[in-house]
């Protein structure tokens, strides 16, 4: 399993929000670039990066940092989501060298979009699916709709989706543990590997995921407690090397 | 008359999403039944074999459940599936572990990725354990490709590969850095790197044309 470090952008700073709240944001770097370049150190071998803003706006606003983050470190594997909606906003991104757009808001808006991207773009595409309660949350979850999201997830499944980024918005910034159950539930219904997010807070919670991994879990983001030091990537990374 | 599809489980992964996979391609008369049981697996009329973790883990709780035997008899007899470990254990020997017995089936070896990557000159740029999707070339026809198209992907994790002394074995064909044996085929075995219950599509395909593949 992949502990994949998260890096949030908002006014070109790196943040970590409580519950994806834009009001309840803590600025952790001022040089997001330098962030990366500290979890490249600690060994992460895939970056996760969210333009807040540009989950907000529906484009891209912080394009710059993002082919500076690419630039710098071209080994690195990087997904990137937030405001990710048409053709040209990912070929750009992916001539930049990040290596896997994900698509939030549009799968849920237009899911047809997914399939058609997958086509154009065939091994570059994740769908992030983020929820409440099971509802799946969409622009900056700011708007909480009605599908449920393990329905929502199956419909990508044979689109070519690399994986499904299922985030629980609840515990997400909160620091209080993940909801294994409701991750491994959505491993199990569907036939493509998922990647977990949201309230990841310690080496507990780590295990907890490695001991389900095997249901198709292929990655662990983990934004505020790598950044509060409850986790120590290296060490956490090279514990489930060893499973 | 009901048939039997038995899913070994010796205590080496969840074994949820393969059998969840399985009843869901089943045909109408057949039941998948996940079982440590040796009698269940001669009285099946076809056998999965899963399997995630370290060899040594594997062939120690496969010998502690006494399903050696069983499992050789079966793989003699039946329609008989093996998966990532599942496959890797048929071999003769793995190198992980510092050296592993294994059920030697197959002649052959289970080699480690790192090595090869570090030949290759790919060191940096392919990680290990290899893990996503990846082509499959398939090198010989085989009732389980039926209607899956040559080079289509399938999800892989894993740190070793199966290397059988036989090429004439070879089904299946990836390349990560170096080029691998990703399926192994020989009468009423098959056996495959990757995980079919991940792999969307052309997985539950490839489970589909087990369970309907007569010998």
């Amino acid at each position: 399993m992949l502990l994949i470090p998260a890096i949030d952008l908002k006014d070109g700073h790196c943040v970590r929000l409580r519950q994806g709240l834009m009001e309840d944001s803590t600025v952790f770097s001022e040089d997001p670039v330098a962030m990366a370049g500290q979890w490249v150190e600690a060994g992460a071998r895939r970056l996760h990066i969210v333009d807040l803003d540009g989950a907000f706006a529906g484009k891209p606003k912080n394009a710059d940092v993002i082919h500076e983050i690419a630039d710098r470190y071209p080994d690195l594997t990087i997904q990137l989501g937030g405001g990710i909606r048409d053709e040209d906003t990912i070929a750009g991104y992916l001539d930049a060298g990040v290596n896997f757009l994900i698509i939030g808001t549009q799968a849920v808006k237009e899911p047809h979009f997914v399939a058609e991207v997958c086509a154009e773009f065939p091994t570059h595409i994740i769908v992030g699916l983020d929820a409440k309660d099971g509802k799946v949350a969409t622009e900056g979850w700011s708007k909480l709709s009605k599908h449920d999201v393990i329905d929502m997830a199956k419909r990508f499944e044979n689109d070519g989706v690399e994986a499904i980024i299922y985030t629980d918005i609840s515990r997400d910034g909160m620091m209080k543990g993940v909801n294994v159950d409701a991750t491994v539930k959505m491993a199990q219904a569907v036939t493509i590997p998922i990647i977990a997010s949201g309230g990841i807070t310690d080496m507990d919670d780590v295990k907890a995921l490695s001991a389900v991994a095997d249901e198709g879990i292929m990655g662990a983001i983990t934004g505020r407690a790598i950044y509060e030091g409850t986790i120590d990537l290296k060490q956490a990374q090279t514990w489930l090397d060893e499973q | 008359m009901s048939s039997l599809i038995a899913v070994v489980d010796y205590g080496m992964g969840n074994l949820r999403s393969v059998s969840k996979a399985l009843e869901h391609v089943a045909q109408s008369d057949q039941i998948v039944k996940v079982t440590a049981d040796a009698d269940d697996i001669s009285e099946a009329d076809r056998v999965v074999f899963p399997g995630q973790g370290a060899a040594r883990d594997c062939m120690s709780e496969i010998k502690r459940l006494n399903l050696i035997e069983p499992l050789l008899k079966a793989a003699e007899e039946k329609p008989f599936l093996g998966i990532c470990m599942g496959m890797q254990v048929l071999m003769s020997h793995s190198d992980e572990n510092d050296g592993v017995s294994c059920m030697d089936l197959f002649p052959g070896d289970v080699k480690f990725f790192g090595d090869k990557l570090n030949q290759s000159g790919e060191e940096g740029k392919l990680k290990i354990p290899h893990m996503g999707w990846n082509n499959v070339s398939h090198k010989q026809s085989h009732p389980l490709w039926n209607g899956i198209k040559d080079d289509n992907r399938f999800y892989f994790v894993h740190s070793y590969y199966v290397e059988p002394k036989d090429e004439k074995l070879i089904a299946g064909q990836t390349n990560y850095g170096i080029d691998f044996t990703s399926a192994i085929a020989r009468d009423n075995v098959f056996a495959v790197q990757f995980h079919p219950e991940k792999s969307a599509a052309d997985g539950l395909l490839l489970l589909e044309n087990f369970t309907r593949w007569n010998i």
